[in-house]
């Protein structure tokens, strides 16, 4: 191993993950955004009126618990990244829930939801997804190495 | 290599206060130079001036040859540690201590090889993840110097780093800055109100009153031949006895006490015959036994030493020290001799001494 990587490692011990905290802020970030957009298509039946109460209870879920992991893999705690990596598989799920079948229904013969606005939404949460994969793969990566490090240093 | 050179320095403020008058010193590369005197002498504010962060009024001041009179201070080479540490809170030790690095945008892999370095150095390794709060007072003292280490300056200022520990930990921190000195061989600028500080640690001090410079020497020549009253009563604890005496009869006079004097002080003080001078005698000039008698007041035993304050004569007081476990009572009269004697000017304050001395 170079001397570099080396230095790289050692600064672990001293340094959060930063780059794994901030991805999961990211997806945050990009959640929101898919929020915001989902409102344009409560068009007030029943069917979508639970839809959306129970996205939002999942949302405020989705909030708290991607906040934590954004805190725990900042010390490199593995366990969080796992977390990451189920709050991601449920952000691919909700696409399958609120703009895939409001993209296909239809009300007073007109879509529910317009292609423009499912891209987008689309969009939001596989990036949201696609930044909670990444920060938990880049956590257990690094977590991984720190391990091995400290090891070497006791041994 | 970094020499420092402060040629006649002004600090006049813009309501014409003048704190600093003609200050002139010149720091050899890995001297420790410290700058001592009683509050608002003005020994903050040359360091402030040193450091960039006053307008220096008049004068030039040269690191290496190069004048920095005007240079920001961000680019005077120079890292200063402050009485109160000023450390960020929500920082760990090792982001405090790479915080200056990291924003001049070095690689992160010498950063952290210069904050183990320096952490090392000062034995704040086991302390890098935690934050300030979690550390003592001189842990964090420690942390800024440490701050001050890693950006490698050429000059460290110190503005009364040690103010803020309780005695015990003043005196192993001064110990540390010391071996510090002694193993980064840098040019240090420190500033003290402590004389203790300023006699063990300095390679040369400078006495400030009242913004003029009243003597500059190595602590020795302070402590035995200060160049006036006031370093003479400032530098030495307790402070060196002052007496008012009248050379006559190759004796130095006072109210109700006579000193006999040798040949060479009588050809001292020639020029002061039948004058008033000042007799200055340090506790520890003063031992046990002569022709002298000191009316005991109180006793301070102090494990290795007494220190034995009285009345000389008709009410002249006087503190000495001695080398002796002694027991004295409010009334005893003591027999006592000066070992060395130092005479002052009345009228200039300053020491009559030899010639070329």
């Amino acid at each position: 191993m170079s001397e570099d990587r080396v230095t790289e490692l050692d600064r672990m011990r001293y340094t959060k993950n930063t780059t794994s905290s901030r991805l999961a802020l990211l997806a945050i970030v990009f959640d929101v955004l898919f929020f915001i957009s989902l409102y344009k298509s409560d068009v007030g039946t029943y069917y979508y009126t639970i839809l959306i109460g129970a996205s939002i209870i999942y949302n405020l879920v989705f909030l708290l618990a991607t906040f934590l992991c954004s805190e725990g893999v900042k010390n490199y705690q593995t366990s969080y990244s796992w977390a990451m990596i189920a709050l991601g598989i449920g952000q691919i799920i909700r696409i399958f829930i609120i703009p895939l079948s409001a993209h296909q229904a239809t009300y007073n013969n007109a879509p529910v939801m317009g292609d423009a606005q499912f891209i987008r939404m689309v969009i939001y949460l596989v990036a949201s997804a696609a930044c909670l994969f990444a920060g938990a793969v880049i956590n257990v990566n690094k977590s991984r190495a720190l391990s091995a490090h400290l090891a070497s240093l006791q041994g | 290599m970094a020499e420092l050179q402060l040629q006649h320095l002004d600090k006049i403020y813009d309501n014409n206060v003048q704190a600093v008058y003609d200050f002139n010193l010149d720091v050899k590369d890995g001297e420790l130079i410290v700058l001592v005197g009683p509050s608002g002498c003005g020994k903050s504010t040359t360091l402030r001036m040193v450091a960039g962060l006053e307008d220096i009024s008049n004068g030039n001041l040269l690191l290496d040859g190069r004048d920095i009179t005007q240079a920001p201070a961000k680019d005077r080479d120079m890292a200063m540690v402050f009485q109160n540490y000023a450390l960020y809170g929500h920082m760990t030790i090792y982001e405090n201590m790479a915080f200056s690095l990291t924003l001049r945008k070095e690689n992160p892999n010498v950063i952290h090889k210069k904050v183990l370095a320096a952490a090392e150095i000062l034995d704040l390794t086991a302390q890098l993840n935690k934050k300030p709060s979690q550390l003592s007072g001189g842990q964090r003292q420690r942390v800024a110097m440490g701050r001050a280490i890693v950006r490698n300056p050429k000059v460290f200022l110190f503005d009364e780093p040690l103010s803020n520990l309780d005695a015990k930990l003043r005196s192993s921190t001064r110990r540390e800055i010391l071996l510090l000195h002694k193993r980064l061989n840098a040019t240090i600028l420190y500033v003290t109100h402590d004389q203790t500080e300023a006699l063990t640690l300095a390679n040369r001090i400078v006495c400030m009153s009242m913004g003029h410079v009243q003597q500059i020497g190595t602590p020795l020549e302070l402590y035995d031949s200060p160049n006036n009253t006031f370093v003479a009563t400032f530098i030495g604890l307790p402070p060196m006895n002052m007496l008012k005496v009248r050379f006559e009869d190759r004796k130095a006079k006072g109210a109700g006490f006579e000193v006999p004097l040798s040949e060479e002080e009588c050809a001292l003080l020639a020029p002061w015959a039948r004058k008033e001078v000042i007799l200055g005698v340090r506790p520890e000039y003063i031992a046990e036994g002569g022709d002298l008698l000191l009316r005991v007041s109180t006793n301070e035993n102090l494990g290795m030493n007494t220190l034995v304050h009285g009345k000389l004569g008709d009410d002249t007081r006087l503190t000495a020290k001695f080398r002796s476990w002694a027991n004295y009572k409010n009334g005893d009269i003591v027999p006592v001799h000066f070992t060395r004697k130092l005479f002052f000017d009345p009228e200039t304050t300053q020491a009559i001494r030899k010639e070329g001395k």
